[in-house]
């Protein structure tokens, strides 16, 4: 494990002042992940200092450890000198950090001065004094340089950025020490982003300091002091200086994962089409051009993603890699049906299919495991067969009524091809684990028959969830589907995993993609360098600004 | 797509016009749905218009809207309470047996009955708090239970279905001028349970809007995550919740049994679901997070009038319900409708 690159920059001359926040060996597990497996992290006062690390490599987790929503199960926080443990949100934010998280903590029915000083509003015998609340909620936004939002209007009202402010305006109230922002470029425009970024530097120059996480590396790169990355739940490198390290040393720390995916060998000549720039040509493997299975082209939807093209070929395993946020998972669902594309096509079999109709897709023969698959997909609560037949009642029904003992029997035979365990078609899908529990899903499109049921497999984040060691049985099943002729379309947050399973890449950055090639033509550094470096747009979530 | 959008900076930060500001408030559905129906009644009918007629109408809505402030508070903060009516029963059971079968003062019945019903409340919110589980389940069980003891009590007590002769214990007259008299304005004799409503309405809307147990309210109800982790006590505001709807049981309950003098043992059935509809009429969303005391009030007025005017009209009362029910869906429908044009019209 040790032998991949977890360097740990011993810290220099940045030690003179005690800091303000130290955690060194911090460990927290989950039930099958070692999600913070030795997290060191210095913040001194007035720094902004920057997260940086994969999808999975321990930031949600060690914002939420600072926050007092998880609770360590090893190591040390020192706050102020002081040996500290946040048994609560409400012991953190006590102590003085204020987390700002993606999903801000605001109620959309009180106004911004209310929301300001919820929990701990300016009052005399129990009555709120509104003019002074409204007058010290305008001091704090004018300290924040945003004097123009109004006290008084309902929080639910306020653009993505003001929102925002409103988050830094309670920790500001609270006279936070430390604020912890993640990801909080990701739902604003590119303007706002210059607004913030003065923002927080006015925040610095007053001595607070920041936890800024992103992936952008040109934000960090103008906002940040100090960069600590962290892969596979460490510290992989400390302290680096935010405006000198190059893209390459950051890229570096945080690949190279020293978690060994196994994957299944690539068929020897797979029947990829280049680069389909017009996306009806294609060239087969061998002799004749075969026809693509999948075919999108110009999809959009304003807001989400835009003039997406691409083709998926029978046998083939496509991969788009992109940021949470970029179109992915949106694209995925309106190819599925679930959202109505507002220009372009779907096609299959060079039949187009009816937008925004999921029945429409499935009886075309495109299946879906979805990201939430707890959520989305599946009945946890009734047994593994009925879940697996969900999609197939039609055919086992037999003069309207379910047949139980085939409907068993059929479940025992796909969920035994893709060895579920424990086998047993009975067991509530509850008790299995994330793997398995994606097989179920798997395991329902399958049943229709193979081939001349499923065609084409949309698969978003199917590892998620997953613990390491089914993840390598996951993706030996996904590639003997594709093997036995199935289109797979595959979205990860996982750059290693996109690489090691597809056959083709696509990368996507805010909605749109930027990038195509055959997944032996690229690395993880390439790929990183796609998905993070670049603009600073952000159109994916700022859609309420649109008309 | 979103890419290089020139944001067109914060148009949402500027000030709104005043009827869009209006447009958003939750009660707006309901003054325009009591307006139409005043209109409606009022054209056809001349009783229906004059000082006893408006005298009329606004009695059965005075009592209900004084239960359904109390209602939609608790729906704003994200509960609900079912045995809300049965609790009315109760306490003017309780009320009844003590003056009327055992003599005992007035006040010192009201006192006992306003004891028992804030022990109910606590209860109620108690349980929901502690267990979780949804106050649509844990209060379906007190209404039950509530339904069965006030006919058992009552049968065991009086050996009939009904407590009685209350108008002849100690104290009845003082306590019946606060709680249940008719005051002269004009000539017209108005229920003096109109002035508590218009009353108890000005002061939730104040303790809504005004106190930082409103924020609270709104807190809990709109996002309890938020409202827990900057330290908003959420369980102790729902079981205050629950024990202010009723303290309302505990007056509407005072209100009937000595306006009355005898309260039957099935009093208060299905008047909780009564309650809901004028919240949810009033703007209150199932949700919670969203609504406004003055609205509830709206939607007990116009409650009250649709009850007064299908007799003034001499329609048949007993399609009452149909009435009731079509209005819910209709102010509902409406209720979405202008939420609606209040978001896009800001686009």
């Amino acid at each position: 494990m040790d032998d991949a690159a977890t360097v740990s920059t011993p810290t220099p001359a940045v030690e003179q002042a005690a800091p303000l926040l130290r955690l060194s060996a911090v460990v927290k597990t989950f039930p099958g992940v070692r999600a913070l497996d030795g997290v060191d992290l210095d913040v001194a006062a007035g720094e902004v200092h920057c997260l940086l690390g994969q999808n999975g490599a321990g930031k949600s987790t060690l914002i939420k450890v600072l926050a007092g929503v998880h609770r360590p199960d090893a190591g040390d926080i020192v706050w102020d000198g002081q040996p500290v443990t946040f048994p609560s949100p409400q012991a953190s934010m006590r102590a003085g950090i204020a987390t700002i998280y993606q999903e801000l903590d605001l109620v959309d029915d009180l106004t911004v001065a209310e929301n300001v000083f919820l929990g701990h509003e300016p009052r005399t015998a129990g009555f709120v004094h509104r003019g002074p609340g409204a007058r010290r909620t305008r001091e704090i936004l004018a300290q924040l340089g945003h004097p123009e939002i109004p006290p008084g209007r309902l929080v639910g009202k306020l653009p993505a950025a003001a929102k925002q402010v409103v988050s830094m305006g309670r920790a500001l109230s609270r006279r936070a020490r430390l604020l912890v922002m993640d990801e909080p470029s990701a739902v604003l425009a590119h303007d706002e982003v210059a607004n913030l970024f003065r923002v927080i530097r006015g925040l610095t120059a007053g001595g607070i300091a920041v936890v800024y996480i992103s992936h952008r590396l040109e934000e960090i790169r103008e906002i940040g002091d100090r960069v600590t990355v962290l892969k596979d739940g460490r510290t992989s490198a400390a302290n680096l200086p935010a405006a000198t390290t190059s893209t390459r040393e950051l890229v570096g720390y945080m690949t190279g994962r020293s978690i060994e995916y196994v994957f299944p060998p690539r068929p020897p000549a797979p029947p990829v089409p280049q680069r389909p720039t017009e996306p009806t040509v294609s060239q087969g493997s061998v002799a004749a051009p075969v026809a693509p299975l999948l075919e999108v082209s110009g999809l959009g939807r304003s807001g989400e993603f835009a003039d997406v093209s691409l083709t998926v070929h029978s046998g083939e395993i496509v991969g788009i890699a992109g940021l949470v946020g970029s179109g992915r998972s949106e694209l995925l669902e309106t190819v599925y049906g679930a959202r109505r594309a507002h220009s372009g096509s779907v096609r299959l079999d060079g039949r187009v299919l009816r937008p925004g109709s999921v029945r429409a897709a499935v009886r075309a023969g495109i299946g879906m495991a979805p990201e939430e698959r707890k959520s989305q997909a599946l009945l946890l609560g009734e047994p593994v067969y009925r879940n697996v037949t969900l999609a197939t009642f039609g055919r086992l029904a037999r003069a309207g009524f379910t047949d139980a003992a085939r409907e068993r029997a059929e479940a025992a035979r796909v969920t035994g091809e893709l060895r579920l365990v424990p086998a047993d078609v009975r067991r509530p899908v509850r008790t299995l684990s994330g793997g398995n529990q994606q097989k179920v899903v798997l395991a329902r499109w399958l049943l229709r028959g193979g081939c001349a049921g499923t065609r084409l497999l949309l698969l978003d984040e199917p590892t998620r969830g997953v613990d390491v060691g089914a993840r390598a049985e996951l993706y030996g099943v996904i590639r003997r589907l594709a093997d036995d002729g199935v289109g797979v379309l595959l979205v990860s947050s996982e750059v290693p995993e996109v690489l090691g399973l597809a056959d083709r890449v696509l990368v996507m950055r805010e909605g749109r993609v930027i990038h195509e090639a055959a997944a032996s033509d690229l690395d993880e550094h390439a790929v990183l360098d796609l998905v993070m470096a670049g603009s600073l747009l952000s159109g994916a979530q700022a859609e309420g600004d649109l008309s | 797509m979103a890419t290089a959008t020139a944001a067109p900076v914060d148009e949402r930060i500027k000030n709104l016009g005043v009827t869009r500001q209006l447009l958003a408030r939750p009660e707006i559905g309901a003054l325009l749905g009591a307006v139409v129906v005043f209109a409606f009644f009022a054209v056809q009918s001349s009783v229906f218009r004059s000082g006893a007629g408006v005298a009329n109408w606004l009695d059965p809505a005075s009592t209900l809207g004084i239960m359904a402030i109390p209602v939609a508070l608790l729906m704003i903060g994200g509960e609900f309470d079912l045995s809300a009516g049965v609790m009315v029963g109760t306490v003017g059971l309780t009320i009844g047996l003590l003056t009327g079968q055992y003599g005992m003062n007035t006040w010192g019945a009201l006192v006992i009955a306003l004891a028992l019903a804030l022990a109910l409340g606590f209860f109620n919110g108690y349980l929901v708090v502690r267990t979780k589980l949804p106050s649509f389940i844990i209060t379906l069980g007190t209404f039950l239970m509530l339904q069965g003891l006030n006919l058992g009590v009552t049968k065991a007590v009086t050996d009939t279905v009904q407590a009685d002769a209350i108008d002849t214990a100690p104290a009845y007259r003082p306590a019946y001028d606060i709680f249940a008299s008719t005051v002269s304005v004009g000539g017209v004799e108005f229920r003096v349970t109109i002035l508590w409503w218009i009353a108890l309405t000005a002061l939730a809307t104040w303790v809504l809007l005004r106190t930082r147990f409103g924020n609270w309210i709104f807190s809990v109800g709109g996002n309890v995550q938020a409202a827990r982790s900057v330290g908003v006590p959420a369980a102790r505001t729902k079981v205050v919740l629950f024990m202010t709807t009723a303290a309302g049981a505990w007056l509407v309950g005072t209100m009937s049994a000595l306006r009355l003098t005898s309260i039957q043992a099935n009093t208060g059935i299905g008047e909780e679901l009564i309650y809901i509809v004028a919240a949810v009429i009033g703007g209150c969303l199932l949700t919670g997070g969203f609504g406004s005391a003055v609205g509830a009030s709206l939607g007990a007025l116009i409650f009250g009038m649709v009850q007064q005017g299908i007799v003034y009209l001499g329609w048949d009362s007993d399609w009452f319900k149909f009435f009731l029910g079509a209005m819910l869906l209709l102010a509902v429908f409406t209720n979405q409708f202008v939420r609606r044009l209040a978001e896009e019209s800001r686009r």
